[in-house]
């Protein structure tokens, strides 16, 4: 009997274990994949707050960089700006323009938090739903793709990077025209994998790297990389492929947000 | 020992130094320092196993907050919780533990903290990476980063002792 009641509550321990360890496995695969809530996440108020503070401190410490990125990706714009180039056909250019409709609206943001060591690492910006931040909307930065909209709070939201292990955004190589997936192994923040691309298709070292748009997350032509090295696979049909991003996440600061504005009738035509 | 204000304030402490320090010092991909299991540990030998499972969901869960890791760490500081017990049963002294003193380097001896500390570390960080990585693809790199994080842990929750807490 003494016997049995010690076992009994040895039980009680191993129960309120499992309770436990069951209760929070779940939070973590709904969250991974699907996260219902910003409870739990840097985009809620009290942690979203805190980094907003630490960030206020340390964003002088990178200010000239990210100026010089600003500043570079300006000159590119004015470039391609209508208002700086020479205009030789007055008259066309003034019709309203029925052959380009906007596609894509951007909303500028700013990353507070980051990792890049870990497994996954998630970025914390500082604006949320009431800039029209949504789930699942794209990310990218002046050198390139950076990640996924995962989480969204009202005032922060929080980005799924490339760094992830499975963010699966389709990618393009420009000079063979193959497209694949691209992935983290987790073990070099600068580099990345593409898969899915068949081992028959020659691929030249620096090869450039774009996202391809068929996911309707991103517009195509978002840089992503260069091609670094080509491995077989032992037994599969496709190419190891290591690509060397073309932004250093640790240092990233200022991103970029996409809206698709025709992803409902995308969505709708796909399914 | 230490009254239960000062286990209060060690736990706002813990949780700052995980979240906001050990968790952005990127210093490779291979190390992550982990400090939460130290403060489980460090609990009186007579908490039973209930109460470290409470104190390990709470710290464990806001750790995880502010980091984005979606209960990774409180589900590795759950099991240290459930283990302490049995560690230390394995490796009690002769005539069992001595409720004034608690299981601090100084107090237990350099021998014993070794082998009970380490034993329990090494599950956490080994608990906490295959989690993390979910398959068994990257067994390999699993490894590697228990061996090397819960080695440099190991060095940084005895430099935290010596800063921390008071040599009885």
């Amino acid at each position: 009997m003494q016997n049995l009641i010690a076992f009994i509550r040895r039980l009680r321990f191993l129960i309120v274990f499992l309770l436990f360890q069951f209760f929070v496995l779940s939070l973590y695969v709904t969250y991974m994949s699907t996260p219902r809530s910003s409870y739990f996440t840097t985009a809620s108020f009290i942690s979203g707050s805190l980094f907003e503070i630490r960030h206020s401190i340390s964003q002088h410490f990178q200010l000239e960089e990210n100026n010089e990125h600003l500043q570079k990706e300006n000159i590119d714009l004015r470039k391609s700006s209508s208002l700086f180039l020479y205009n030789t056909r007055h008259s066309a250019l003034h019709a309203a323009d029925t052959i380009y409709d906007q596609q894509y609206d951007y909303i500028a943001g700013t990353i507070i938090n980051s990792t890049t060591t870990k497994r996954n690492n998630f970025f914390t910006i500082n604006i949320g739903g009431i800039q029209g931040v949504e789930k699942g909307m794209g990310v990218f930065s002046s050198n390139g793709v950076v990640g996924i909209i995962h989480n969204t709070s009202e005032h922060f939201s929080v980005v799924k990077s490339v760094l992830t292990k499975n963010i699966n955004i389709d990618v393009l190589l420009t000079e063979v025209g193959a497209s694949g997936m691209l992935k983290w192994d987790g073990k070099d923040p600068n580099v990345g994998n593409i898969t899915g691309i068949s081992n028959d298709i020659d691929i030249p070292n620096g090869c450039k790297v774009i996202t391809r748009g068929g996911s309707g997350i991103f517009p195509k032509g978002i840089d992503v990389g260069f091609v670094k090295g080509v491995k077989t696979i032992e037994g599969e049909a496709s190419w190891h492929i290591d690509i060397s991003f073309s932004q250093s996440y640790a240092s990233l600061e200022n991103i970029y947000i996409v809206k698709n504005l025709f992803l409902n009738e995308f969505n709708k035509i796909q399914n | 020992m230490p009254q239960p204000q000062v286990y209060f304030l060690r736990l706002l402490l813990f949780v700052f130094l995980q979240a906001f320090i050990f968790n952005m010092l990127e210093i490779s991909p291979l190390i992550h320092i982990m400090i939460t299991p130290l403060y489980i540990f460090l609990l009186p030998f007579d908490r039973s196993v209930i109460s470290l499972l409470v104190i390990a969901l709470i710290l464990g869960l806001g750790v995880d907050a502010a980091s984005n890791t979606f209960g990774l760490h409180t589900s590795a500081l759950l099991l240290v919780s459930y283990l302490r017990p049995f560690v230390f049963r394995v490796f009690s002294p002769r005539d069992g533990y001595d409720p004034i003193k608690t299981p601090s380097i100084f107090d237990m001896g350099n021998r014993w903290f070794i082998s009970t500390f380490s034993i329990l570390l090494i599950i956490h960080h080994l608990w906490f990476f295959i989690l993390e990585a979910f398959s068994f693809n990257e067994a390999i790199l699993v490894l590697e980063k228990t061996i090397l994080s819960s080695l440099i842990s190991f060095v940084v929750c005895v430099i935290l002792q010596t800063i921390f807490i008071k040599r009885t």
